[in-house]
């Protein structure tokens, strides 16, 4: 019996959860290929790398010795090439590109070839596949402002754009971060605590546009003003300009800024342009079914590039949120073993703390017409909102303290009401009034109970750090027994 | 099957001695806020129930952490690898009971850890509302939550 060989594009999160979960079914009875840019890392810690809390090795999830422990082939995008190899090498290649040197080789996804099972490289090679993951994330997105692609000028999305940034921020700067999304405020405490006057520009009426409503965003910007931010919303940047080495941003709606550095969070877009011959069905991503298959059988997609089912509203939508990203990952790890998993959807759910505000959004938190119950109070920086569907909470908004007893808690089980779509009954009424008292509605209505039962895979899950190849060389036994030599 | 922390809600006095032997255990103070259970009260004042992790079998918290810094003891406690966290708060959000913690000083996140396989809270209570069992995990309070609702949910509480 041949051995199965599972093809991974991407070692993000959902790449890497995908790799781990084939191996906890299969212990190591495949052979994977990873082909990725960068060893994998994590998005989710760099703004602690960049607040210096931790080290760069820190940011990274797999070593070479962790990909070796799961019997991971790895192919990276810019990649030495031993001249002796490359003597030998009958595939062509690519001499002139990549960034690194001629003895560096560009080897990157550059399309598929869905007939014959071929992911194709743009050094000419390609890599066979029995089952693919297109897990390939997105890529920040520039306005189309003259001076928006210049020197100093940073997105906070790779580990080398946390570098750069690092590199060149010092104290006492005056520092721009243009967009004020769920990306820029993730740096917002590490930048602050470089020392710098910092600058939130945004071209909506509010921060956070797409993670908590007018209301909140107010509480937001107002601690962050009262913390000394200059946020400006509803005003647009119509070019930046080298002056004396230091930026211009000519801006439209408000007076002219000239800062030391710029750090663009102006949007993502999944990362799909090598797919455009492919033949897959993509719309904002790549349409995935319950198995988070392609319209291709073999053909998985994962992250931020599918486009899968939201749990609240059902739609097939782009998240691009971590929580996402992992738990298609593992799906797709079980179902590339031959497992039936399918899965109810995902939960749209944000967290930040915005210097010690715990800020958290969850499902549906914003539905024209829909009912809602709001308890504010600016003063001591607490908000909630709850919108409702009958008796079933379907999306919701908690701002409070990072210090507050009952803050975390709560925020844990607005997760679980909305995420269990438990009916509340009579507690409705109770918890409109009350909604400082999420807990007790939540347990008189065995919400436990409800997720109790719940498991993403058809076992307990087990920790990622205990999964490796333990009979890739060893001739391993698959479920039914049967020895792969 | 592995010991669990069986909560009985009916033997709860609302005495607190488990959120100070918690909060002894976990960071050497008596500081019911370091604890990670937490007794409340129900139906008012009339009876009191103790709440933490159930140590659940899908581990939202550790499937959530984009570092490894969840994992499990040998006791089957879901545990937080405190050198491991960078504090991005995403199991808080993950954890659909509300059993994570957030430390505003360490800037980690902490939970139940079952002492290491001695629940100091179950060693403390003197009425064996909590106690370390062979047992499966279940809605502990549920159904003491639901019975007490009525003051809650048809406003007998107006006096």
């Amino acid at each position: 019996m041949s051995r199965k060989r599972h093809v991974i594009v991407g070692g993000g999160t959902a790449g890497l959860n995908a790799i781990t979960t084939i191996r906890e079914y299969d212990k190591g009875a495949s052979d994977i290929v990873l082909v990725a840019e960068e060893w994998p890392y994590s998005r989710m810690v760099l703004p602690y790398y960049l607040g210096q809390s931790i080290s760069e090795s820190h940011v990274f999830t797999a070593t070479a010795p962790r990909l070796a422990q799961l019997g991971v082939q790895f192919i990276r995008a810019d990649r030495p090439v031993d001249p002796i190899l490359r003597a030998l090498a009958t595939q062509p290649q690519n001499e002139s590109a990549g960034p690194l040197g001629p003895d560096f080789v560009r080897r990157r996804a550059s399309g598929i070839d869905t007939a014959n099972n071929l992911l194709k490289l743009d050094d000419g090679s390609s890599i066979e596949y029995d089952d693919l993951l297109i897990a390939t994330g997105s890529s920040p997105t520039r306005p189309p402002i003259p001076g928006a692609d210049g020197e100093g000028i940073y997105n906070q999305w790779t580990i080398d754009d946390s570098r750069g940034v690092l590199k060149n921020i010092k104290p006492g700067q005056d520092v721009a971060m243009i967009g004020a999304g769920f990306i820029s405020f993730t740096i917002l405490n590490s930048v602050l605590n470089h020392g710098v006057n910092l600058h939130i520009i945004e071209i909506m009426p509010q921060v956070l546009p797409r993670m908590i409503d007018n209301e909140g965003a107010e509480i937001v910007a107002n601690l962050l003003r009262n913390r000394g931010v200059n946020i400006q919303t509803g005003v647009s940047v119509k070019s930046i300009e080298d002056v004396d080495g230091r930026k211009k941003l000519v801006m439209d709606g408000a007076a002219d800024l000239t800062v030391d550095l710029v750090i663009m969070g102006t949007g993502i877009r999944p990362n799909l342009g090598w797919l455009n011959e492919s033949g897959l069905e993509i719309d904002q991503g790549i349409i995935v079914d319950d198995h988070l298959r392609s319209n291709v059988a073999n053909v998985y997609a994962a992250g931020d590039v599918a486009q899968g089912h939201e749990l609240i509203t059902r739609r097939k939508e782009v998240h691009a949120i971590e929580p996402t990203a992992m738990q298609h990952g593992r799906v797709v790890g079980a179902n590339m073993t031959g497992r039936d998993i399918s899965y109810e959807g995902s939960l749209l759910m944000n967290i930040l703390d915005v210097q010690d505000l715990d800020v958290a959004s969850f499902g549906s938190w914003n539905v024209p017409g829909a009912e809602t119950s709001i308890m504010s109070n600016p003063k001591n920086n607490t908000y909630r909102k709850l919108v409702w569907d009958e008796d079933k909470i379907i999306g919701g908004i908690i701002l409070g303290p990072a210090r507050g007893i009952w803050t975390t808690n709560d925020i844990g089980m607005l997760k679980g009401l909305v995420q269990s779509q438990v009916r509340l009954g009579p507690w409705k009424k109770y918890l409109q009034e009350n909604m400082w008292d999420i807990k007790r509605p939540f347990v008189a209505n065995h919400v436990t109970n409800t997720m109790l039962s719940v498991t993403t895979l058809d076992h307990p899950t087990v920790p990622a750090r205990e999964i490796s190849a333990t009979g890739a060389s060893g001739g391993a036994s698959d479920k039914d027994g049967e020895v792969v030599d | 099957m592995s010991k669990v922390l069986k909560i009985i809600p009916d033997n709860c006095t609302g005495c607190m001695r488990c959120e100070v032997a918690c909060s002894y255990m976990q960071t050497g103070t008596y500081q019911p806020s370091k604890s990670v259970i937490r007794v409340s009260p129900f139906e008012r004042h009339t009876s009191y129930s103790p709440y933490t992790c159930f140590q659940c079998e899908e581990a939202w918290c550790l499937s959530a952490c984009p570092v490894e810094a969840i994992t499990i003891s040998p006791v089957g406690a879901k545990i937080v690898v405190e050198n491991q966290c960078v504090g991005c708060k995403l199991c808080t959000i993950a954890c659909p009971y509300g059993t994570i913690f957030y430390d505003v000083d360490t800037h980690k996140a902490f939970k139940c850890d079952l002492c290491g396989g001695s629940p100091a809270c179950a060693d403390a209570c003197p009425t064996s509302a909590i106690q370390w069992v062979d047992e499966a995990v279940q809605d502990w309070q549920g159904d003491f939550a639901a019975e007490r609702g009525n003051v809650h949910i048809i406003g007998l509480s107006s006096v």
